[in-house]
């Protein structure tokens, strides 16, 4: 229906069952924590990773480097990763939507790799690049360039094949043809890869600290789990989370601001 | 005498956006008598829509009432059928799916339903595609199937909205053929929603006619005097044709 | 008028053939030269794969990498050892069933928690204001970053592989079901109400069969999570399955194992995907001809 009409309140339960589900969610924890129902050497209070939050904001010790040192070295890491996918991935998938041979070269090395998770790449990837910054940012890439690929291939290959038409009847080169019509139609798709890809990206980085880093929030919960301390496990999980969602929340922002000057 | 239908002073409000106000309907009254083919003329944006779905029981009204044999409708009931303008047919479900819907619904048993359901396909013209689903039917069938479903919960009034709105001239045309057809074999209360007046004055008895742009009001009630089955190009189809124009064009 | 009615009969009877809606473009005949040859999509395809090889196998066999690398041959070579052979007591077969029964268990688990959970949130609003906010604290927080919690909790067997499966899964398969329900066009549910049909109607007959299609999305989805869940926590800690046999590689610098249980889990995930695929065309029978459109 082309109208809609809209609730006049919402009721109180409604607005007040969230408030309570997360207060009783954290309650429930720090209670089952406290009582001893579930043994301090496997879980830790809220309050206890809040405690130890302050803590690490200025003591590097027992892992070696503050908080904001391991966040600093993971956003470095993903963001490398992110804007290389974002920038082999998106010209790549754009080129294999539009040209025949590049995506008769391309599509079945890609097709080889696709299916391979990139947390199965991390041995050849300590084999070739060791541990260091470019074995991660090598794995990164890997989880962010499909999504990448992906969407602006299928971006191109969506473009009103009615326009292609009518753009050849004015004599337009492939070339123009793929500049002026298949990229633009393209680009919702191609920013709905911005999100996919950066949630990857995210995913790896963690895949990739756990086994091979010595800074990076990753290498905080391993570190966490082979001292026993679940607090630090806790603390690196919650870090990652909070992160992971603030960057989503960026790139939205971004892909909306984008989106509202194509529409323009 | 109580009519089929009728609608007292009906007026529809909608909020969007949280404050804005919208009218749609103002002062809406009209009657539908039974077996009476009655078709609502408006262009668009003059909520015809909207009051047949407050006939229908889907939305309601601001103000007034809408009653069915004397009683005031509270809410959608198998009593009325609604035929949509975009199908919403099941995509999951089968032709005979779709049509027995109605009957399955009121727990009627297998067998009588299918029966019920196999006498409406074949009754639009659809024999021999039971087993289809939707995406493997044209527009003009799809809507065929949105009929036969709506007859198929035997309701009293028939409520058709735009129906024919999304098919190309050719199938339009053949289509409003079948729905008289169709009429005439078996008679129902019809509420008609179109925005063609070749479609209007095809079908039928009356034709009420709404003013263009928000809020919708009555404009006109016309008699349409012309025999069934009734051809286009008849010196009265054009005459009736030409007045309801001619007096549209001025209120615009 | 006679004419128009003819053809509009012919075109009742055509009706099937509209119904289908395939346009079948002119295929006109150009003459087959080098260049067609060369540019067509397939032989590039062919030509690109062999290239591929040949250039691994060089690249390989020149020793740039020592031990980080093997040829493509050595990699098959080791691997149909492995059919017969023994790794930490299982062969290739009993690797991969290792990790696909681990997949099945939690994929299983959380599937069954998950899709009823989702469709229950979108169907109630109680249910979602309740649900929903102590979900969104969970959603960003990826999977494998509970591989080392999961450890101190359950060691290092098979629940806490398990445990990290479910935690992959579990928010696709939650986040589909509750969007394929919120996305249902109303006015369907407006075709049950005018049929006389009440909400448990609308419910049956509307939101699961139209949430289906996302549902099957979101098992896709979950599915290569749940590869990449189970390879982290093989690769953490295990004693068998297709992560360990990489790990194994990696230990003792064996490029042929690493590369080869890669393109296993590769082979694997695929298959267990054109499984789903199967599952979803028996189950949505209305969406096997509009697939490929």
């Amino acid at each position: 229906m082309a109208y809609e009409e809209v609730k006049v309140r919402k009721p109180l339960g409604l607005i007040l069952l969230p408030f309570f589900s997360v207060v009783c969610f954290f309650g429930a924890w720090e209670l089952i924590v406290r009582a001893g129902i579930v043994p301090a050497t496997m879980l830790a209070a809220p309050s206890d990773v809040g405690a130890l939050f302050v803590d690490k904001l200025t003591n590097p010790n027992p892992d070696g480097a503050t908080i904001f040192v391991h966040a600093w070295v993971s956003m470095q890491e993903a963001f490398l990763g992110y804007l290389l996918a974002l920038g082999i991935g998106i010209p790549l998938g754009l080129f294999m939507g539009w040209f025949g041979v590049v995506r008769g070269i391309a599509r079945p090395i890609f097709e080889l790799i696709r299916p391979i998770p990139p947390i199965a790449w991390i041995p050849l990837t300590v084999f070739w690049f060791g541990i260091g910054l470019w074995g991660k940012v090598f794995i990164i890439w890997l989880g962010g360039v499909v999504p990448c690929v992906i969407n602006a291939f299928v971006g191109v290959r969506m473009t009103n094949p009615t326009l292609i038409q009518m753009a050849r009847t004015y004599g337009a080169s492939d070339w123009q043809i793929f500049k002026t019509l298949c990229v633009p139609s393209a680009l919702p798709m191609v920013f709905g890869a911005l999100q996919i890809a950066l949630a990857s990206c995210w995913t790896n980085l963690v895949a990739a600290e756990l086994l091979a880093a010595d800074q990076g929030l990753g290498y905080l919960i391993t570190m966490g789990r082979r001292l026993a301390l679940p607090d630090m496990v806790v603390l690196g999980m919650v870090s990652v989370g909070v992160m992971g969602a603030l960057i989503g929340l960026a790139i939205d922002e971004v892909e909306k601001r984008l989106l509202a000057g194509i529409r323009r | 005498m109580t009519h089929k239908i009728e609608c007292r002073h009906i007026a529809k409000v909608f909020i969007q956006k949280g404050k804005q106000r919208v009218h749609v309907l103002e002062d809406i009254s009209l009657f539908v008598r039974d077996n009476e083919f009655l078709v609502i003329l408006g262009p668009g944006q003059s909520g015809k829509s909207t009051l047949l779905r407050i006939i229908a029981g889907l939305e309601t009204p601001s103000e007034g009432e809408v009653l069915l044999d004397g009683r005031p409708v509270s809410g959608p009931g198998p009593d009325r059928g609604l035929v949509f303008q975009s199908y919403m047919l099941f995509p999951w479900k089968t032709v005979l799916g779709n049509v027995e819907l109605g009957p399955r619904l009121r727990g009627v048993p297998r067998e009588e339903r299918r029966r019920i359901a196999q006498h409406y396909i074949d009754l639009v013209g659809l024999r021999g595609f039971e087993k289809h689903y939707p995406h493997q039917l044209s527009g003009g069938m799809k809507q065929r199937v949105g009929i036969a479903r709506a007859y198929a919960n035997n309701p009293q009034v028939m409520l058709l909205d735009e129906p024919f709105g999304q098919l190309d001239a050719q199938t339009r045309y053949f289509m409003e053929k079948e729905t008289a057809r169709i009429w005439e074999t078996e008679k129902r209360t019809v509420l008609f929603v179109t925005n063609n007046i070749d479609e209007a004055i095809f079908l039928g008895d009356r034709i009420v006619t709404l003013k263009g742009k928000l809020p919708g009001r009555m404009d006109r009630v016309w008699e349409v005097d012309l025999p069934r089955p009734r051809e286009h190009t008849d010196m009265e189809f054009l005459k009736l044709r030409h007045t309801i124009t001619e007096c549209c064009e001025l209120t615009l | 008028m006679a004419e128009m009615e003819e053809g509009i009969q012919r075109l009742g009877r055509q009706d099937r053939a509209i119904a289908n809606e395939v346009q079948k473009s002119v295929r006109e005949r150009r003459p087959l030269t080098l260049r067609r040859v060369i540019t067509n999509e397939y032989v590039l395809h062919v030509v690109s794969a062999a290239a591929f090889l040949t250039l691994w196998h060089e690249v390989a066999a020149s020793g740039v990498f020592k031990g980080g690398l093997c040829t493509p041959w050595e990699v098959v070579v080791r691997f149909r050892g492995l059919l017969t052979d023994t790794l930490a007591g299982l062969t290739l077969w009993g690797h991969i069933a290792a990790s696909a029964q681990r997949i099945a268990i939690g994929f299983v688990l959380a599937s069954a928690v998950a899709i009823p959970l989702g469709l229950f949130m979108a169907l109630n609003p109680y249910v979602n204001a309740l649900v929903k906010p102590v979900f969104d604290i969970f959603k960003p927080m990826p999977p494998i970053a509970w591989v080392s919690i999961a450890i101190l909790w359950f060691g290092v067997g098979e629940e806490s592989k398990i445990f990290i499966i479910i935690i992959g899964t579990f928010v696709p398969c939650l986040l589909n079901a509750y969007n394929g329900i919120r996305l249902i066009d109303p006015e369907l549910y407006d075709v049950v109400k005018v049929l006389g049909g009440n909400r448990w109607n609308e419910i049956l007959q509307v939101s699961f069969p139209a949430s289906f299609p996302a549902i099957f999305a979101g098992l896709q989805i979950s599915l290569s999570l749940a590869w990449t869940c189970v390879l982290a926590a093989e690769l953490v800690a295990s004693r068998s399955g297709l992560g360990f046999i990489i790990v194994q590689g990696m230990k003792f610098t064996d490029a042929a194992l690493v590369i080869g249980g890669m393109v296993m889990i590769a082979l694997v995930a695929w298959l267990s995907s054109l499984l789903i695929a199967g599952l979803e065309k028996l189950l949505c029978p209305w969406r096997r001809d509009i697939r490929d459109l």
